[in-house]
């Protein structure tokens, strides 16, 4: 049985207060298990960005529990949370956030510079993972000299150099063209290791194949949830 | 994190030149504005400072050099009688009229001095030698002052009258300014006696050098048990004499105000540099704190900055101000780079980036890491 990674219970947030007041997310309540790729789908404004902060550790709930990587971070301070996200977590974005002023090998290996790797081997993961991401040969190119289907994958070589537990992706292909949003799930796809989970916030249906379960939220609440079957083999397997 | 913070900073040259730029004009007002303030006190005590003497002899009452009452012959020997005193020399400051070539008055402070040993009066030559002055009638004037007292292209030779004398220079003294605009007229202290009709062994002052520094209690105490005299070791005369000028005459909040302007501008500068720079990787600091950076690593971000620029916009603020002073010196504007000097600037310019980085500081406090999603 694998390991649940992120365990929500419950999860309510409301914005303002009184008359003012704004629920966005009506008690939600979801599993991640590790070896598995979630996709959290819903229109905009059914609460996924907000579901997505809170279930990353990035905001608080106004009510519930979330357990992160086997930690309640409901109990944990703000310093304590960071740290489990530090350790644990990647993140990869849709505008990719990555420092233009870095090259691509800096922006990775001065991020596990900060996660605490010595310098020597937070340089040889940065290659290794640009490596893993078929960058192995753009380590010196800035941002702007890369594509956006590179810069993409700059990014999730970032999230991937720490070797996370868990990586959180937002409408990571809303900024690419078809074939290169498809290259990248791919390789997203093969991330995925029976202990390592990926959850995706999108819009777009075309990755519900790369999903081993597809979670609808509107109006902050579950609506439905589906169990995509994978081939044995991949994605490559399937007709 | 430093090097997140310092290739940020250099990736947009043009961004990064403005920003030293405004740095190190601010660093330029403040050293400029703090070094003519020393500056002030500088030529305010001139004389004191380059006449020598460790004691000062005066008329019971006198707040300020440049206000001496004669004293009497008598005077000097109650102090020359003291068994510790090597040494009395006289030194004469009196203002006097100069008629100048078109009829017209400027006030002028002779200076008498007694000839030989050091340290050599005048003490800054700029033609002529000490002993040119030797000789009934001879003067030395700045070479500041040439124009404002109508003296020819060929100074050495020219005669003035002051008071009711006539002299002739016969050396030029360099950068020696009175802090009241009066200019100085150095002559040997006979002349000067002459000049501003003093009687024979009178003074204004009496500057007295001591055989052994522990009997300045006894020759203190000596010369104070006469009621119309008083007495100051040089160093506290020249205190007295800078509060007198610079604080007293307002001379010195003025500056003091100014370069706090100065400071207040520079900081905002400074700050409005860095905000910008730092308002611009706002969403990249926000990744970093989803990434798990604490709160130190994302302020050390905003403070490799400031320290950046604060060095190196302070550096060229300093050059600046070095090429400044040379520049004032030849207008008789004093601006002092002496090692107090450029510790208190550079304080100055670390306090005011360090102010300045505040303004940073909070804003990448208070980014929230769940910007990353928006």
């Amino acid at each position: 049985m694998s390991a649940v990674l992120v365990r929500a219970e419950a999860l309510k947030k409301t914005y303002g207060t009184g008359a003012l007041a704004v629920s966005v997310l009506r008690g939600i309540s979801l599993e991640v298990e590790a070896g598995s790729l979630v996709l959290l789908m819903g229109p905009s404004g059914s609460g996924k960005t907000t579901l997505v902060s809170i279930l990353a550790g990035l905001l608080r709930p106004t009510a519930g529990r979330i357990e992160l990587c086997g930690r309640d971070i409901s109990a944990l301070s703000e310093a304590q949370v960071a740290a489990v996200r530090r350790h644990h977590l990647g993140f990869v974005f849709q505008t990719y956030n990555l420092f233009p002023a870095l090259s691509a090998l800096e922006n990775i290996s001065e991020v596990l510079k900060m996660k605490g790797f010595a310098p020597r081997e937070a340089r040889r993961r940065a290659q290794d993972a640009l490596a893993r991401v078929g960058l192995g040969d753009r380590l010196s190119h800035r941002p702007g000299e890369l594509s956006g289907g590179q810069k993409q994958r700059v990014a999730i070589a970032r999230a991937l150099a720490g070797d996370p537990a868990l990586i959180f992706g937002d409408e990571v292909t809303a900024a690419l063209d078809t074939s290169t949003a498809l290259r990248v799930m791919d390789l997203l796809r093969a991330q995925v290791t029976p202990e390592r989970a990926i959850l995706i916030v999108t819009h777009d249906r075309r990755l519900e194949k790369y999903a081993d379960r597809v979670i609808h939220i509107e109006d902050g609440r579950v609506v439905s949830t589906t169990e995509v079957a994978q081939q044995p083999g991949g994605l490559e397997a399937q007709p | 994190m430093r090097r997140i913070a310092l290739l940020s900073l250099a990736y947009d040259r043009g961004k990064l030149v403005a920003s030293v730029a405004g740095v190190a004009f601010a660093a330029t007002l403040l050293v400029a504005q703090i070094g003519l303030y020393f500056g002030f006190l500088e030529s305010s005590s001139t004389l004191i400072r380059n006449a020598g003497g460790q004691l000062w002899v005066m008329a019971r009452g006198t707040a300020v050099v440049d206000n001496g009452e004669a004293l009497s012959a008598g005077s000097r020997s109650i102090v020359a009688s003291h068994p510790c005193v090597t040494r009395v020399r006289g030194l004469v400051m009196s203002f006097l009229p100069l008629r100048k070539p078109d009829g017209s008055l400027e006030a002028v402070q002779v200076i008498g001095f007694e000839p030989g040993g050091e340290p050599l009066m005048p003490w800054s030559l700029a033609r002529g030698l000490p002993h040119d002055l030797s000789g009934p009638g001879r003067v030395a004037v700045d070479a500041l002052d040439l124009e404002k007292l109508q003296i020819g292209p060929e100074p050495l030779g020219a005669k003035l009258n002051i008071g009711t004398e006539e002299v002739q220079v016969a050396a030029i003294t360099s950068g020696i300014r009175s802090f009241t605009l009066a200019p100085y007229v150095f002559a040997e202290i006979g002349d000067a006696r002459r000049i501003a009709h003093l009687g024979t062994d009178q003074a204004h002052y009496w500057l007295v050098d001591l055989a052994r520094p522990e009997c300045r209690d006894e020759v203190v105490a000596t010369v104070r048990a006469h009621g119309d005299l008083d007495i100051h070791d040089r160093a506290t005369f020249q205190r007295m004499t800078e509060d007198y000028w610079v604080a007293g005459s307002g001379a010195g909040t003025a500056i003091g105000f100014s370069a706090l302007l100065g400071l207040v501008v520079g900081a905002v500068i400074v700050g409005q540099t860095l905000y910008a720079v730092t308002k611009e990787h706002l969403r990249e600091l926000a990744t970093l704190k989803a990434l798990g950076a604490t709160p130190g690593e994302v302020i050390s971000f905003v403070t490799w900055q400031a320290a950046v620029l604060a060095f190196v916009g302070g550096g060229l603020g300093f050059l600046f101000a070095y090429v400044l002073s040379g520049s004032t010196a030849a207008i008789g504007l004093v601006i002092v780079l002496s090692p107090l000097v450029l510790f208190i600037s550079a304080s100055a310019v670390l306090g005011m980036c360090a102010i300045a980085a505040l303004w940073s500081i909070r804003a990448v406090l208070t980014v929230e890491a769940a910007e990353v999603f928006k």
